[in-house]
């Protein structure tokens, strides 16, 4: 059994070989490289070839065509900052005001800013690669795109103050999404994994998501679907569980737990929903390969006999994360299933 | 209307409904209630029950901004813009250098206020020196960091070193935001990692002699 056979047999709760690791490795992949995050997130070569080196050092399941959060904006004329070390962040947003989202239009993904560079990045993993691993690309999902347009302060007090226009924003990140999305999955990705951390109830309240985000969500999996995307892949921090229940409607079928949702809670909400998670990120910084391993030994056993689940990180696994820390999560995977 | 609740006031604070709020607090003033009432009565009650609901309920962003911008409207039409008189201690709050967010920061900064702290904002991006000089000058009971990204805490660690440099000991520090919620005091090396703004204004009013 491959990777992505080991994935998907957990997508359709389906008995595999041993649970499927993903390690959430971005920027992490370029520190193992020795290769400064600035270059990694602008050189879509440079950042495949880190992806696969973090690959054959750790033997997790997926690798990610994935840059940073500013990746939609910039290609919509958001003023980017660089730095060697930590990713890049907005200076300037692309829109002042939203009453002028109709002055912007779809960024062409081929041409416009970073965009073409993650598709390039996309391409390569697929290529050497195959259907043995998971390639996962990733676009915003609506909230946290209209955040990174407008500024989150901005793009909060818009929805209360102006609903509508609210909406049309949000409705104008689908598009650019859907846009990007699907470019994604022609270059290569088995998915688009929606990203979508301003989406979470620490940010908003449920009944906010239910009405702006749900039927959103709902629009752009079942596009993606269409287009041929392997899984419908929602990634939400924080504690995402009091917006679980929505998850089957809007069609997620694997869903991002992290460190704070009870594992236990997570497999009751939804249990047809392949979950992956939920080791605290920043243990991977701070604690020991023992700890990382009797963590996921523990999420292990919480799950034993389930099969819907991928080990994985809560978030993103810090750049500066320990190696063996990493490591130990996957061992621990092996040493399990044996 | 001397010792009646401001329950109006509290409903349309608690509600973020800024215009409203505004709105009760015109026709407070013009009825003869004086500021320290409307705080006391009005933002300090609501402060309490909002710090009630967000301890029972879920704590979210938007909620929490739009109460804190209601606030910020009355105290606007109490102080005529002028910051309102601060009745505990000073506050410098920053988001370290290399993280961006403020958003946090920025309510944390807000809910202080309302709560009489005597708020100064070194803003987002800030290099520790500039943190550190900003705690000397305007003699800080208090330093507190949000942090969103966790390359910050080698930062983080070094505030409590670099403050007693200084011969700045008694200032209490916290931390809180997603990252550095994550990590403990001890590992942050600071005073306490609070779970949420009213999390960490608990602790502070729990500190003897309570400085804060």
């Amino acid at each position: 059994m491959n990777s992505l056979e080991r994935i998907m047999a957990a997508v359709r709760f389906e008995h595999s070989d041993r649970v499927p690791v993903v390690a959430q490795v971005f920027g992490h992949a370029a520190v193992l490289a020795d290769v400064p995050l600035e270059r990694y997130v602008r050189d879509g070569e440079l950042l495949a070839r880190c992806q696969l080196q973090a690959l054959a050092r750790y033997g997790y399941d997926a690798v990610f065509a994935l840059m940073d959060a500013s990746v939609e904006t910039e290609a919509l004329g958001s003023r980017l900052n660089y730095r060697s070390d930590i990713y890049p962040y907005i200076e300037r947003y692309a829109l002042d005001d939203a009453a002028n989202i109709g002055a912007l239009s779809v960024p062409d993904p081929r041409v416009q800013g970073r965009m073409p560079e993650l598709l390039k990045a996309a391409r390569i993993l697929r290529r050497e690669v195959g259907d043995e691993v998971l390639v996962v690309g990733c676009v915003l999902g609506p909230m946290t795109l209209a955040m990174q347009l407008l500024g989150a302060e901005k793009t909060l007090f818009l929805a209360i103050d102006n609903p509508d226009l609210f909406a049309r924003v949000l409705d104008f990140a689908v598009e650019i999404e859907i846009s990007f999305g699907l470019a994604q999955i022609e270059a290569g990705a088995h998915l688009p994994m929606v990203f979508d951390p301003s989406a979470s109830p620490a940010v908003i309240p449920p009944q906010f998501f239910r009405e702006f985000e749900l039927p959103r969500l709902k629009r752009l999996f079942s596009v993606f679907k269409s287009a041929g995307a392997a899984a419908s892949w929602l990634h939400i921090a924080g504690p995402a569980d009091a917006i679980f229940p929505y998850y089957p409607e809007a069609g997620v079928e694997i869903a991002n737990f992290d460190y704070c949702v009870d594992p236990l809670r997570a497999s009751r909400i939804l249990p047809r929903t392949c979950l992956d998670g939920n080791i605290k990120p920043i243990s991977f910084v701070d604690d020991a390969p023992e700890d990382i391993a009797a963590e996921s030994s523990r999420v292990l056993r919480l799950f034993k006999g389930r099969n819907g689940l991928i080990l994985s990180s809560g978030c993103e696994i810090p750049p500066e994360s320990s190696p063996d820390n990493v490591a130990a999560m996957i061992a621990t995977s092996r040493l399990e299933s044996q | 209307m001397k010792n009646e609740p401001l329950d109006q006031l509290v409903d349309a604070l608690l509600e973020g409904d800024q215009a409203r709020a505004v709105a009760e607090v015109v026709g407070l003033q013009n009825a003869g209630v004086d500021n320290e009432r409307i705080i006391n009565d009005g933002i300090e009650v609501a402060m309490g029950r909002l710090d009630a609901k967000c301890t029972m309920e879920q704590f979210n962003l938007l909620e929490i901004m739009l109460v804190g911008r209601a606030v910020m409207g009355v105290i606007k039409t109490l102080y005529h813009d002028a910051p309102p008189p601060a009745t505990r201690g000073t506050v410098v709050l920053a988001s370290l250098e290399g993280d961006v967010h403020d958003l946090g920061k920025n309510i944390v900064k807000i809910i202080m206020m309302a709560k009489g702290y005597r708020t100064v904002d070194c803003g987002k991006n800030c290099p520790l020196e500039k943190l550190v000089d900003t705690a000397v000058q305007e003699k800080a009971a208090i330093i507190g960091i949000s942090g969103l990204i966790t390359s910050v805490i080698p930062l983080v660690r070094q505030v409590v070193p670099l403050l007693r440099a200084r011969g700045l000991s008694q200032v209490t520090v916290l931390a809180g935001g997603a990252a550095l919620k994550q990590s403990s005091a001890d590992a942050l090396n600071v005073d306490y990692v609070a779970d949420a703004v009213f999390d960490g204004l608990r602790y502070l009013e729990g500190l003897p002699g309570e400085t804060a």
